[in-house]
């Protein structure tokens, strides 16, 4: 009888963990949404893309970013091709954008309580081929089990080789943009 | 000729000129994105042999299959369905990858298609058309294997 109960006291905790796991270790974003935004007096583009891979450790606050390039879609396909084209993006030779960093603040982040909690970001962001640091904030949102990130920051294109000296993307691209983030993580 | 007559011809010349130029640009300034589904397929195959390409050189894999203008190849990637699911634009997302793979082929449908993914069923093999994106690989600060990326995509009827 007492191992039955023994048993019992013991299958009880292992479904009671199992049953309200909090999110933690490893988590994992395949589709998530980023966007840039340039506004000149001539004109505003923006263009979006859905398929953000990233990944971010509950415990050591690591975070990766990798952006496929060609999946950014633009209202006006002429522009689509401009920032495709080897004299821009070049994103035949360099498809992906990347970002790997740390969050400063992980500890600050309860990954089993439902909250809001804003974080600091510090890390290598790597577009073409040129790696900058940069640190952002950004805000981390756990909602019954879903892990969202979220972060807006300006990104100055020459910082990256992306420059416009002539003609019409001189005129109409904004030297800095504006990138937004949002990206939903589970378990892996 | 009289110099009248000369100047005549020149001036209509240059306009005519002026407003072919104009609609050409106008043209191209608002020239519709390229109707994936309607165009022909590029390159047919599993989605198997397409990640183990990207696999053995991510490199060649892009040279034949990526395009300078982001208009890259159409592909008809045949595969068993492994999960369905939307992303943040509602769009439905379809991976094929087979047992055992270390990556698949990531399908994202559009609003005009969805119907047609929401009609699969994991674990059925189906061909899928759609323009390619990027390809799949190891990434060392992810620490996972990406998926090859297909858009624009619809289940493809031979």
């Amino acid at each position: 009888m007492k191992k039955l109960t023994y048993l019992l006291v013991i299958s009880a905790t292992l479904l009671a963990f199992t049953a309200f796991r909090p999110v933690a270790g490893k988590l994992v974003s395949k589709a998530g949404h980023i966007s840039f935004f340039s506004h000149t007096a001539v004109e505003d583009i923006t263009a979006n893309n859905y398929k953000v891979v990233s990944t971010l450790e509950t415990e050591t606050g690591n975070v990766a970013f990798s952006v496929p390039m060609q999946s950014f879609e633009f209202e006006k396909s002429l522009m689509q091709e401009h920032f495709n084209g080897k004299d821009f993006l070049n994103t035949k030779d360099f498809p992906k954008a990347k970002f790997e960093g740390k969050i400063a603040n992980i500890s600050a982040v309860d990954f089993t309580r439902d909250g809001s909690y804003e974080v600091s970001v510090s890390g290598n962001l790597t577009i073409k081929d040129v790696t900058k640091p940069i640190t952002e904030k950004g805000t981390i949102t756990v909602k019954s089990g879903v892990v969202n990130a979220k972060t807006k920051f300006n990104l100055v294109l020459g910082d990256y080789g992306v420059t416009f000296k002539k003609g019409k993307p001189s005129t109409n691209i904004a030297k800095e943009i504006e990138v937004t983030l949002n990206a939903d993580y589970q378990g892996e | 000729m009289t110099k009248r007559k000369v100047i005549k011809v020149v001036l209509t010349i240059v306009v005519v000129g002026i407003a072919a130029a104009a609609s050409v640009a106008l043209y191209l300034f608002n020239k519709p994105h390229r109707d994936i589904q309607s165009a022909s397929v590029d390159f047919a195959l599993t989605g198997h042999a397409l990640v183990q390409e990207y696999l053995t050189s991510a490199h060649e894999a892009n040279q034949k299959y990526l395009d300078d203008s982001g208009d890259s190849k159409i592909m008809a990637v045949t595969g068993n369905v492994r999960s369905i699911s939307r992303d943040m634009n509602s769009q439905v997302v379809v991976l094929l990858q087979d047992e055992g793979d270390k990556a698949g082929v990531s399908c994202t449908f559009s609003a005009a298609t969805n119907a047609s993914a929401e009609k699969l069923s994991v674990g059925q093999t189906v061909t899928i058309k759609g323009v390619i994106r990027s390809g799949a690989g190891y990434d060392a600060d992810l620490d996972l294997y990406e998926d090859v990326i297909i858009e624009k995509s619809d289940v493809f009827n031979q």
